[in-house]
């Protein structure tokens, strides 16, 4: 009978518990999120709003099935998007490039200046993010700092043409994601297992082999984990675009953003952000499975 | 240092020192000359510096009645400021502090019990943190308006909270992952019920990690454009929509000194949630 109290007990205590992030995340993330999937075959209404009818043409729009005779197929939406895949990965790439080797340069430090910097590293990530997107404005325009700067030691002549381009884009989203990408890695090289690289040294590999078998597939789960978390907030930008990347240059996240509250097509909007979430799927699918199947290795 | 000091070694080390340096100064130039900036006079160029001034600092408080350099058109009255702030504290606060609660209690529920469906939680509960935030954001938005729910600063919590809950479960989990869970099992052993158990035992314990975790949504909720972008009534501002107004009418010193002011408050929340989180449980 205490037995079964007991456990009455704890199974009220368990449903108490659970109670509140069940209801949160069903009603405000899970039904939201299947709502999105069904508006994205609705079609769009006149004037905003939707017409309950089956409309596979927002996924024709963007890629390649237009409905006949009423709509012409433009290109651009895909273009956009093959542009927003390229600049994440561009983000990735350099944000990548400049976090290893400074996740060495801490993992050397000895203890008390390893945690100042780290503390360091780490602040940037609490600060406002429209505010360190503002400090690249302030840097990159015509008038800004580095042109200025460039003008008066009289390097150059005409100011520099760099904001409002693919690389300042892509600038902004290194600088803005640098700690995402960091603290994966640092962590894993954190656990490097220095016997091994010693090893590898003492049998013979020169620095360059050691690196790349040894070092580089060491520090490889803490690269991808660092990749993935940078890929997914790059890939569905629309605010570092929007200030650095002005009209020129455009992301899918500016096109969804422009469709939800300027054109008010929320059924393509709404199948575009499909398409953004279909890739952030993928690539942690492929994630998940990786680090899996390389988890299984190490076991072996 | 391992090995030898050769000169060979002593140069590789001076590179990465150097590397090191330029890494962080990455980091922190950008920040710096918006701090610089605020203080200039220049009103047009703030890359031409001209003088000192705290004017740009004196509009945010005082608006208009500061003479001279004051530009109508740009400059926004401190009741106006005034507002957007304390939109911003409302809805950080209320946001942060329901977050906390769920987030802990649900890590509570994951850590303390074994259940059928506690590894589909564990993976529920990444997603809100891995969705891109467009999504999330045009999510509630047609949801919100679909459901017939005004959208204002109820909507920008709740909006809030289903992504904050996963920040604050996994900063508390990781608290409860490194405790020893003898002194509850002793506490239970001496006849003392769960409810008391928790408050005198596994609560003093998890502290600096409920702190924490309520400090890290607290920033992010303060901090947040995309989702409280799309979820905003016309008359519920925040205070990074606001800056975000601003910084699309033109750049202009005042927008430096919020700036600025911004900057040195994350600054201090985010020190002393790091400095909480770095004790060891």
């Amino acid at each position: 009978m205490k037995g079964d109290t007991v456990r009455t007990r704890q199974r009220n205590t368990l449903l108490l518990l659970l109670a509140p992030v069940t209801l949160i995340l069903a009603a405000f993330f899970m039904v939201p999120l299947g709502i999105v999937v069904v508006y994205s075959f609705l079609e769009p209404g006149l004037y905003g709003g939707v017409e309950w009818t089956w409309y596979p043409f927002n996924y024709g729009r963007i890629l390649g099935w237009p409905l006949n005779d009423y709509e012409e197929f433009d290109p651009i939406y895909l273009l956009i998007f093959l542009n927003s895949l390229k600049f994440a990965l561009l983000t990735v790439l350099f944000s990548l490039l400049i976090c290893y080797p400074a996740a060495f340069w801490v993992s050397r430090m000895r203890a008390g200046r390893k945690g100042l910097v780290l503390f360091l590293i780490t602040l940037p990530f609490f600060t406002s993010f429209l505010i360190r997107i503002y400090a690249w404005l302030l840097l990159l325009r015509p008038t800004g700092f580095i042109n200025t700067t460039l003008q008066t030691a009289g390097l150059i002549a005409e100011p520099l043409d760099m904001l409002f381009s693919g690389f300042a884009v892509v600038l902004g989203m290194v600088y803005i994601f640098t700690p995402f990408m960091f603290l994966p890695i640092y962590a894993n090289v954190e656990k490097l297992d220095h016997s091994l690289i010693r090893a590898s040294q003492d049998l013979g590999a020169n620095p360059v082999q050691t690196f790349l078998r040894v070092i580089l597939p060491l520090t490889a789960p803490g690269i991808a984990a660092g990749s993935v978390i940078v890929f997914i907030p790059a890939l569905g930008n629309f605010i570092v675009p929007s200030f650095l990347g002005g009209s020129k240059v455009q992301m899918t996240g500016n096109v969804i953003e422009r469709s939800f509250l300027q054109s008010r097509d929320w059924p393509f909007g709404a199948a575009l952000a499909l398409l953004v979430m279909a890739s952030v799927v993928l690539v942690l699918m492929v994630h998940a499975v990786r680090s899996g199947r390389s988890r299984d290795r190490v076991v072996a | 240092m391992r090995g030898r000091r050769t000169p060979l070694r002593r140069v590789w080390s001076a590179l990465f020192n150097g590397y090191g340096l330029l890494f962080l100064a990455f980091l922190y130039l950008p920040l710096g000359l918006i701090v610089v900036y605020s203080f200039n006079a220049n009103p047009i160029n703030m890359a031409v510096w001209t003088g000192f001034t705290l004017d740009w600092y004196a509009t945010i408080f005082r608006g208009a009645s500061v003479e001279g350099n004051f530009d109508a058109a740009f400059t926004e009255s401190p009741e106006r400021i005034f507002a957007v702030v304390r939109n911003s504290f409302a809805v950080a606060l209320l946001a942060a502090g329901l977050s906390t609660v769920i987030g802990t209690a649900t890590a509570l529920a994951l850590a303390r019990f074994r259940f059928v469906g506690r590894r589909f939680y564990q993976a529920l509960l990444l997603l809100p943190m891995l969705v891109p935030d467009i999504v999330l954001g045009i999510a509630l938005l047609i949801f919100f308006v679909g459901a017939g729910i005004e959208l204002g600063l109820l909507t920008i919590v709740i909006g809030h909270v289903t992504f904050l809950s996963s920040y604050v479960f996994v900063v508390v989990s990781a608290r409860l992952a490194g405790m020893d869970t003898t002194l509850e099992q002793a506490s239970a052993d001496l006849g003392a019920g769960p409810i008391t158990t928790f408050r005198r035992i596994t609560l003093p314990q998890i502290m600096p990690g409920v702190v924490g975790g309520f400090l890290l949504a607290f920033i992010i909720s303060l901090d947040d454009v995309v989702i409280t972008y799309f979820i905003a009534g016309v008359g519920s501002q925040t205070l990074p929509l606001f800056v975000l107004a601003m910084m699309r009418r033109g750049l202009r010193p005042q927008i430096t000194a919020l700036a600025v002011l911004i900057l040195l408050f994350s600054f201090a929340v985010a020190s002393i949630g790091l400095f909480l989180r770095s004790r060891k449980p």
